[in-house]
């Protein structure tokens, strides 16, 4: 037998060495070979994006960043150097957050790709399904773009997942990313239907496709495209409205909410929103927070301003006003407050810009009171109808400081957009130079590939 | 007549084990004493029935009894002597006298893994211990044991924690990758994954030793294989050493041994710190320094603690003492053709801190072995089986560093009901340093390894062999979190953390052996393949709101599971392996040895490999020059050799472009950048070496030289964030290369009448060195390797002394950006040991034996982590005598940022060289006289010592832990025991 076994070895096969596939591994081209698993490589990209730090709220995100980087969000310890040079607009290319930053949006981008490739070459999964998943995912991957082309300027353009290619793909113009953004946008409007089929609002459909059509196109100034977008995610009154009370905006699926990220996405059990875990200063160990508002917003907000009575908390101990649009800082169990990405102030906020640049300013009156009317100010209808173009849109300008702050760094990527920046952010940076508007290419980015180039001034 | 009771108590015994129905009709019992010159008795002599394995070895007393058959012959075998055969025929009494050899190399038999050699014609580089140095040790791991006793065998511990995996380097780091660097394992022919077991208790960062479970009173030798001639037969698992492992086989040698001991360990060091009036000093100095006013949250050890409160915390924490005891059954026996032997063993330790934990190891293994009438068939089976209970701690507090961390005035950690004093350390602001401490975590291991081999002889010096291995290791573990842990305040729940591991595997190795010589041409040849498959599987899962305490870990009263986990993977490999061993007159040697290896773990298209090995030996003394002019030189041997071994160890699949479970739920998502094309690092080892005795081999000494040069090293390709990861796998050109000077020496310094002494040395220069590694700086690793250098290094600022402005420690900011960070960090420290060794030397005189074992190393390490003045933490007493030497005392912020600098600049290296008696050995053995009336064939009382003694100029606790200051590896462990044989 042994003389049978050894002569069969010695002339054995290679196929003794195909092994099976692992459990918890599934092929890349199997993932599509079923309509079950393809949805759940959507539901992988919901999920990740909960885990990505761009998007996840908690330290490395837009979010918290951007909002140091604008006049809304300062530390309170200053021991976190890579934290601080966002405050201060001292970025070296080496820093950390600024990598994970960068990194996260790639990462999810590359999702975005493999999921598109793998829809592309499927042909078991059905049309519909497959037209819907390709829209929601194109949508995050002009989500994604979005802020990468905002943060960084130009910036590689990857459409696919081969390593190869993308690591020497050189920076495409802004006009070119903003072109794909808006072409994954109308893919993803025209595939997608109205409603929310899983009766959740975390669910990409197409007015969330509209909602970011409209600031894009307000980015862009197509000031009508953006009344026209805006306009149609705000007659779906029968799906969004403005709740009255403003502690009830960030609850998960609010009214108002348009996307929303669910902290399930994170997989630890925990149930709180990372913004929650992040602002509201720590009740156990107060010393143990990060960052807390900057006086200047604080004092922005008028005393009788809805806003600064439910949004805005102070801890005593610590001194410090700190952001309280999300109420729960640690929780488990079912979640109550969902991760706000997209909502329907904004939308009002983005056609009475449209509007008053379209110098439609009873227009613009109308969608400004909408915000103010819940804040429990005074109404432009009532205080200054006859309000001159310019101070309609200085109007616009401090309404969504004081609606949108430490949300997705509004603020920071409204001052840039607006050519503002110097008067507004020179005066308490006193190291600012004009070149900080775009943070700078990870310095590891620029070595592994040769064809990128840093931004100016870094 | 001397052995009448014993005659009768072997015949009793051999009914009662019930073996006689298979021993032969016409056994008689033959008794003798074996003398060397001068009449003196030679205690363990090996006395063998010729063709067996049966056998026995002599008292002290020179005297043996066994049962061997007229017609069989007696071997007489003892290292330095002349080997003498004797036919029983009628005799039943034959004392024999054994002259000097003068060359007795011959007789130590090696194992090479798929052949034997003997240390005269081995062309390799082996080195091997037995188990007289192996199983009175009292320790976990069989690893463990071979700390400081072989050259180029680097073993560190890092941890007291019994079970934990111990760090072995034979030959130096090859790999880039630390998980890269196992070596092979392999119990009695059968291979065992050799990558620690996960863990989530305190054992997580080194993982569970696989080779925990096993018995050291059962292992018979460990060989380790290090050149290339020695390690190519392994193909591309060869690259970082192969460690055999060979349990005990029945020898014939009827008889049951049963032995006991017991000890104690204690930490065997104390660091000098600051007690609470100069602690308190010091901290309210830093105050009046920094001209701040102390208020309740910078300075609550001045104003909320007890000014008068003193607790040693080392004492506290790490003052306790940890009982061991070991109790070792084995019995053996058999008749002419067939042996067995069964073993059982028990070993229990505790721990040094104040918490109650036990680490239990059952272990139980039989072997047997047959061998047809005319000896053409032989069959040998081995079964290996230990469970391992082990208690560990799981909530992150770690004692030794606590120890070093709390202030001297720090309050009661305990209310008086034994729950933790949260509130107080609340009022401080702080979290209370023991949160976490009931966690724990109990593993349960089973761990079997068995093995069957079967060789038939087909026609004379053609045989048929195979091996069969079958093995299973299974670890269930459950850290238990309950509420009383964690700070009420934060509402934590009943929580518990499920994993269980489990491993199999199965070979099947045939091969065909042939020997045969042409008049002076000795021809040896072994043909074999390999077929393996390895199955891994876990699963985890996290229990969560339990009930009640008690309930905790028991998943069906957990009000909800989370974060459930499962994998398994699978692990195939088949090989072809061949030697060719030849030599001319015993004298000139040649030895080929080549595997061509195909593994699962690449993808189609790169799975096979070729890696092989020449070694040449020449035996100069053997030539009739040298025997002529140099008598005094009584062996002289040049060997070298060269050759090819590869590394597979990289994670399974990582080929495959795949999809896994997002931890949210109900999602997948791609985790890897996948490359198809990467494939085995390949190791280039070479060799000389020369072993040469003197004085008709009384003193050996044995040199070898090695380079070692691994090279395709698999690791993180650096990529542009932009392509969605960071890295992927590939075959990087980087080399990696180990040389350096291995001298082992040997010498029997006094032999006279019943007084023996020896020593033996073993020494190792090594040298490490990173050779080239194109894209280093846009690597994962680039702060952690430099090219040129080795890859244990320290990457440190350059301190430039103390700030007299500021009056803080000032490290250069190289590049003068503001900034400091890894750029400025130019200072690299080798952190390889320069060289290290043993000495052991081993007297006995009549029954008296003693050894003792010195482990010497020359190494820099740092001492960084206890004089942070000013803060609220423990401090070297140094900080109060030497005063200029530290930083201006200060509370500030600035001042702990200098500190922290200073302790990652050169400011905190430090010699951590030491000479350690690693172990001693005091063994009495009573007089046959005494102890016959008790019916015992032998009795010993022996003591052993391990960590006794320790010198070094290392201010920190542990030379052998040499970062940092406070940490610590081995406790000071004294043993008392009894062995028994019947």
């Amino acid at each position: 037998m042994s003389t049978l076994l050894l002569g069969m070895l010695l002339t054995s096969c290679q196929e003794w060495l195909d092994i099976e596939e692992p459990d918890y591994k599934l092929v890349s081209s199997k993932v599509f070979d079923t309509e079950e698993t393809a949805e759940a490589a959507m539901q992988g990209i919901y999920n990740q994006l909960y885990q990505a730090s761009f998007s996840a709220g908690w330290l490395g995100s837009t979010t918290v960043l951007a909002g140091l980087s604008a006049d809304n969000l300062e530390l309170i310890n200053t021991n976190t150097f890579d934290l601080l040079g966002f405050q201060n607009h001292q970025l070296h290319p080496e820093n950390s957050y600024n990598e994970g930053l960068w990194g996260s949006a790639y990462n999810m981008i590359y999702m975005v790709n493999s999921l598109l490739e793998g829809l592309e070459v499927s042909t078991k999964v059905s049309p519909e399904t497959a037209q819907r998943l390709e829209g929601e995912a194109r949508f995050v991957r002009a989500f994604t773009y979005f802020y990468l082309v905002n943060l960084y300027g130009e910036v590689p353009l990857v459409l696919g997942t081969d390593y190869q290619e993308n690591a020497v793909e050189p920076r495409s113009s802004k006009q070119a990313i903003y072109e794909n953004i808006l072409a994954d946008l109308g893919i993803a409007a025209n595939a997608l239907g109205n409603s929310y089929s899983s009766g959740e609002r975390t669910q990409i459909n197409a007015y969330t496709a509209k909602a970011l059509l409209a600031r894009v196109h307000l980015y862009l100034e197509n000031w009508e495209l953006a009344e026209i977008y805006s306009s149609e995610v705000i007659a779906a009154s029968g799906t969004y409205s403005l709740p009255t009370d403003l502690n009830e905006v960030f609850l998960a699926n609010s009214p108002e909410a348009i996307w929303q990220l669910s902290p399930i996405g994170n997989g630890t059990g925990l149930t709180h929103t990372n913004e929650g875990s992040v602002f509201i200063i720590n009740p156990y160990i107060p010393s143990f927070s990060y960052v807390k508002l900057t006086a200047d917003l604080v004092n922005y907000l008028d005393e009788e301003d809805q806003r600064k009575i439910d949004w805005i908390g102070y801890h005593e101990g610590l001194d410090v006003y700190h952001a309280y649009k999300y109420k729960i800082h640690n929780a488990t169990g079912e979640a109550t407050e969902y991760s706000m990405i997209l909502r329907l102030a904004e939308q009002y906020l983005i056609r009475a810009e449209a509007r008053a640049q379209q110098n439609d300013l009873s227009g613009a009156i109308a969608d400004l009171d909408q915000i103010k009317q819940r804040a429990g100010i005074e109404l432009l209808s009532e205080s200054n109808p006859g309000i001159s173009q310019s101070a309609l849109l200085e109007e616009v300008v401090n309404e969504r400081r004081k609606e949108l702050f430490t949300e997705w760094g509004h603020r920071w990527l409204d001052v840039k957009r607006w050519d503002t920046t110097e008067q507004v952010f020179a005066p308490y940076s006193p190291d600012w130079e004009s070149t900080d508007v775009l943070y700078p290419l990870p310095a590891t980015e620029l070595l592994s590939n040769p064809q990128l180039l840093q931004n100016a001034g870094y | 007549m001397k052995f009448s009771y014993r005659q009768h108590l072997l015949r009793i015994t051999l009914l009662w084990i019930g073996v006689t129905p298979l021993s032969g009709f016409c056994q008689q019992i033959i008794e003798g004493q074996v003398t060397g010159p001068q009449d003196l008795p030679i205690p363990g002599v090996n006395i063998q029935i010729q063709g067996t394995n049966r056998g026995t070895t002599s008292n002290f007393e020179g005297e043996y009894q066994l049962v061997a058959r007229p017609q069989d012959t007696l071997v007489y075998t003892y290292m330095g002597y002349i080997s003498q055969k004797v036919a029983v025929g009628e005799q039943t009494q034959i004392n024999i006298q054994l002259k000097e050899n003068e060359n007795s190399l011959g007789d130590l038999v090696i194992n090479a893994g798929y052949y034997t050699t003997t240390e005269r014609e081995r062309t390799g580089n082996i080195a091997k211990i037995t188990a007289k140095e192996i199983e009175l040790q009292p320790v976990v791991s069989p690893l463990q044991a071979l700390q400081g006793r072989m050259a180029g065998v680097e073993i560190s511990t890092g941890t007291d924690t019994p079970g934990a995996a111990p760090t072995i380097r034979i030959r130096g780091q090859n790999s880039l990758r630390s998980e890269g660097n196992y070596p092979l394992y392999i119990i009695d022919g059968v291979p065992i994954n050799s990558t620690p077991v996960e863990s989530k208790s305190s054992l997580s960062f080194s993982g569970i030793d696989p080779l925990s479970t096993m018995n050291l009173s059962n292992i018979e030798s460990i060989e380790v294989l290090k050149d290339a001639d020695a390690t190519a037969i392994y193909g591309s698992r060869g690259a970082n050493g192969v460690i055999l492992i060979s349990t005990k086989k029945g020898k014939g040698q009827k008889g049951i041994q049963a032995r006991v001991y017991k000890g104690v360990s204690t930490v065997a060091n104390k660091l000098d710190l600051l007690n609470t009036q100069q602690y308190l000093e010091i901290r309210q100095q830093a105050f009046v320094n920094d001209g701040v006013e102390p208020d309740e949250y910078n300075a609550y050890d001045l104003l909320l603690w007890d000014q008068n409160r003193e607790t040693d915390w080392q004492e506290e924490f790490l003052g306790g003492t940890a009982d061991i005891t070991d109790v070792n059954i084995s019995a053996q026996g058999g008749s002419d053709q067939t042996h067995f032997r069964l073993n059982g063993a028990f070993h229990q330790q505790g721990t040094i801190y104040p918490v109650d934990l036990q680490y239990q190891k059952f272990t139980g293994g039989a072997h047997l072995e047959h061998r047809s009438k005319d000896e053409k068939f032989q069959l040998g089976l081995a079964l290996n089986y230990g469970v391992d209970q082990n208690e560990l701690m799981a909530g992150g507090v770690n004692f030794r560093s606590k120890a070093f961390k709390l202030a001297p005035n720090a309050p009661e950690l305990y209310n008086e009901d034994d729950s933790l004093n949260w509130e107080t350390w609340g009022e401080a602001g702080l979290e209370h340093p023991l949160a976490g401490l009931y966690n724990k975590a109990e593993i349960k291991s089973h761990n079997l390894v068995s093995s069957l081999n079967l060789s038939y002889e087909i026609i004379l010096g053609l045989a048929l062999k195979t091996n069969f291995g079958f093995t299973h290791f299974n670890s269930d573990e459950v850290v238990k979190m309950p509420q009383r842990s964690y700070n009420p305040s934060s509402m934590p729940l009943h929580r518990s953390l499920n994993t269980q591991s489990q491993r199999q595997s199965w070979i099947i190795e045939p091969q065909l052996n042939y020997q045969h010589q042409w008049g002076k041409l000795n021809l040896n040849a072994l043909l074999g393949s390999t077929l393996q498959e390895n199955q891994y599987d876990t699963f985890s899962v996290q229990g969560e709101n339990y009930v009640a305490e008690a309930l905790i870990g028991n998943l069906g009263a957990a009000e909800s599971l989370l974060h459930a986990q499962a994998k398994n993977t699978q692990y195939r490999y088949q090989a072809v392996f061949a030697r060719l061993g030849i030599n001319w007159d015993k004298k000139y040697y040649l030895n080929l040895t080549g595997r061509r290896d195909g593994s699962s773990r690449f993808a189609q298209g790169n799975r096979f490999a070729n890696f092989g090995a020449i070694g040449a030996g020449w035996i100069f003394t053997d030539e009739a020059f040298f025997k002529q002019h140099l008598e005094w030189l009584s062996f002289g041997k040049l060997r070298g050799s060269y050759g090819t071994t590869g590394s597979d160890q990289i994670p399974d699949y990582g080929y495959l472009d795949a999809y896994e479970a997002t931890p949210g739920p109900g999602g997948l998502y791609p985790t890897a950048l996948a490359n198809p094309e990467y494939s085995w690092e390949v190791n280039k080892k070479a060799e000389v070496g020369m072993q040469l005795g003197f004085l008709k081999d009384r003193i050996h000494l044995g040199v070898s030289a090695y380079r070692n040069r691994s090279s395709n090293q698999l690791v993180a390709y650096p990529l542009p964030a932009t392509t969605g990861f960071n890295s992927v796998q590939a075959n990087l050109p980087a080399t990696v290369e180990n040389r350096g000077w291995e001298v082992e020496f040997s010498s029997d310094n006094i032999r006279k009448g019943n007084f023996r002494w020896q020593t033996s040395l073993n020494m190792s220069f090594p040298k490490n060195e990173l050779v080239s590694y194109p894209g280093l700086e846009q690597s994962p690793y680039a702060h952690t390797y430099r090219e040129g250098h080795p890859l244990n290094i320290a990457l440190l600022y350059k301190y430039e002394g103390i700030d007299p402005e500021t009056g803080y420690y000032q490290v250069i900011d190289q590049n003068g950006d503001g900034v400091y960070d890894q750029e400025d960090k130019v200072v690299i420290q080798d952190r390889t040991r320069e060289y290290f060794g043993g000495i052991q030397n081993s007297l006995s005189y009549k029954g008296i034996s003693l050894q003792f074992l010195f482990q010497f190393v020359q190494q820099e390490g740092s001492f960084a982590d206890i004089f942070n003045a000013g803060f609220p933490q423990a401090l070297t007493a140094e900080v109060d005598q030497n005063f200029s030497a530290y930083q201006q005392v200060s509370q500030t912020y600035e001042a702990s940022q200098a500190y922290s600098r200073a302790v990652q600049s050169d400011l905190t290296i430090e010699n951590a060289s030491f000479i350690r008696l690693k172990t001693l050995n005091l063994s009495y053995e009573f007089p046959l006289s005494w102890i016959e009336v008790l019916n015992l064939s032998q009795a010993k009382f022996f003591l052993t010592g391990q960590n006794l003694w320790t010198l070094t100029d290392y201010k920190g606790m542990d030379p052998d832990s040499s970062v940092g200051g406070t940490d610590f590896s081995s406790l000071r462990t004294l043993t008392a025991g009894v062995q028994l044989n019947f």
